[in-house]
């Protein structure tokens, strides 16, 4: 199964503009609410992207000056953890 | 029935606006609510509509687009975010009671720029006596909602920029009609009705935010939830409680209709019919008409008396005979003090997009009936 990587927002219209970028960039992706246990400041929606693209995602979100909060991977064991970048 | 009371409310609207409301209402849940279908389609059409918004007005940010009740709502948002007390504001004397009775409310300092109906000279020498470094802020409107003056709102806000005091900008009667340029107005905020001449249903508004916005109401945001206060920035602050989605989508097309046909092609035919309105007022006897000398500083609103019956009877009188206007003080004591006109009032008659000149002429073949006393 492919990773997941989720890209934390502080709202949903932040998380909307990321996903926005990335659409116009052609990068696939998805909102999603933020799993509790990744998120420290309660209930919030993450951008879900697949790992062949997060290194470009997070290119274009840097140069369109739109960084995501942080950024978490999906572990096969069904946690997250928290990727740096 | 024809409809001339767009500056309370547009009656008609875009066939598009009906349409997306009753979408919402069968498809549509509570955007930031939840990651299902039904939230996440009206996360959508909340998003289109600040989109929308920031495209029409030149925001830079959609972050900055917060969705309110309506103006009154933005208004008492900016206000209660910049003035404390005690604080000097600077407004003008065309302002309405949404400006000024959060004012008063506060216990503000308020000082009136007071400057002659159409006179946009004196309105800016006004504001330039006025403002000085112990000014909080300044509070204007675009347009009078009573006398239709265009007041100089970018000269005044480059004023304000000279001397560091925020602005706020009512723009309850310019908004997708005459030309509004956040960029260029560099407002602290900026509060507009949707169900004006954006064309939304009531119960819908904007408010273009920056920093210095506080949040008035506190509830739920769908984000940052174990924040026992409201999340700090925008546009999470200033939205607590289930949006208004019907109403949003109703907007969104509302806003469709304003930037398809073009806010310039709308104002150029609302001040077509503002000027047969003002020449057919002024041509009856016993009319006084309070037109501008120069159309360009006017917008779609129009007051008038007639000298032997009371605004409330001409007005009554025109709703028997099929036309809607507002007839008093129309929340805007100020405005009538400011031009003498407070202890009568006026009739007031407002267009819209959906106006037509034939409506004109029939308006004024009845003023002119009444007027005569028949």
């Amino acid at each position: 199964m492919e990773t997941s990587f989720y890209l934390t927002c502080r709202s949903l219209t932040y998380a909307q503009k990321v996903s926005r970028t990335l659409s116009a960039a052609r990068l696939r992706n998805i909102i999603v609410r933020t799993p509790q246990h990744m998120s420290r400041e309660g209930c919030g929606y993450a951008v879900r992207v697949s790992a062949n693209v997060l290194s470009d995602a997070l290119n274009v979100l840097a140069r369109e000056n739109v960084p995501p909060k942080r950024v978490y991977r999906a572990t096969p064991s069904g946690g997250f953890e928290e990727v740096p970048w | 029935m024809i409809y001339l009371d767009a500056a309370a409310t547009t009656l008609q609207k875009p066939a598009g606006v009906e349409k997306a409301v009753l979408t919402a209402l069968r498809t549509m849940a509570s955007p930031g609510r939840g990651g299902h279908l039904a939230a996440m389609r009206a996360a959508e059409k909340l998003y289109e509509c600040r989109e929308r918004a920031a495209r029409l007005f030149n925001v830079p940010d959609v972050e900055r687009i917060a969705v309110t009740f309506n103006a009154t709502h933005g208004l008492n948002i900016a206000i209660r975010s910049l003035v404390r007390p005690g604080d000097r504001v600077v407004i003008s004397g065309y302002e309405h009671n949404s400006v000024l009775r959060p004012l008063n409310a506060l216990g503000a300092d308020i000082a009136v720029a007071d400057c002659p109906v159409f006179d946009k000279e004196a309105a800016l020498r006004a504001f330039d006596r006025l403002i000085d470094r112990d000014t909080r802020c300044v509070a204007v409107n675009h347009v009078s909602n009573v006398f239709g003056f265009v007041l100089p709102v970018y000269e005044i806000a480059a004023l304000c920029r000279e001397r560091g005091v925020p602005l706020i900008v009512d723009t309850s009667q310019s908004a997708g009609v005459l030309r509004l340029d956040a960029r260029a107005l560099d407002a602290a905020f900026i509060a507009m009705p949707g169900h004006k001449a954006l064309y939304g249903p009531q119960g819908t508004g904007l408010l273009v935010a920056s920093e210095a916005a506080r949040p008035l109401l506190y509830g739920g945001s769908g984000s940052d939830s174990k924040n026992p206060l409201m999340p700090d920035y925008l546009p999470d602050m200033l939205e607590a409680g289930t949006h208004n989605t019907p109403g949003i989508a109703g907007l969104c097309a509302g806003m469709d209709f304003v930037e398809s046909r073009g806010p310039d092609a709308i104002a150029a035919h609302e001040r077509s019919l503002m000027t047969a309105l003002a020449a057919g007022l002024s041509s009856l006897r016993g009319v006084r008409v309070f037109a501008a000398p120069d159309p360009a500083d006017q917008a779609g609103v129009l007051s008038f008396q007639l000298d032997t019956l009371s605004c409330e009877e001409v007005g009554e009188r025109l709703n028997r005979a099929g036309f809607a206007v507002r007839a008093g003080l129309h929340c805007a004591p100020l405005a009538h003090r400011t031009v003498g006109t407070a202890s009568r009032g006026t009739v007031r008659a407002s267009v819209s997009a959906f106006n037509t000149k034939e409506e004109i002429a029939a308006f004024l073949k009845a003023v002119d009936s009444i007027a005569r006393g028949a």
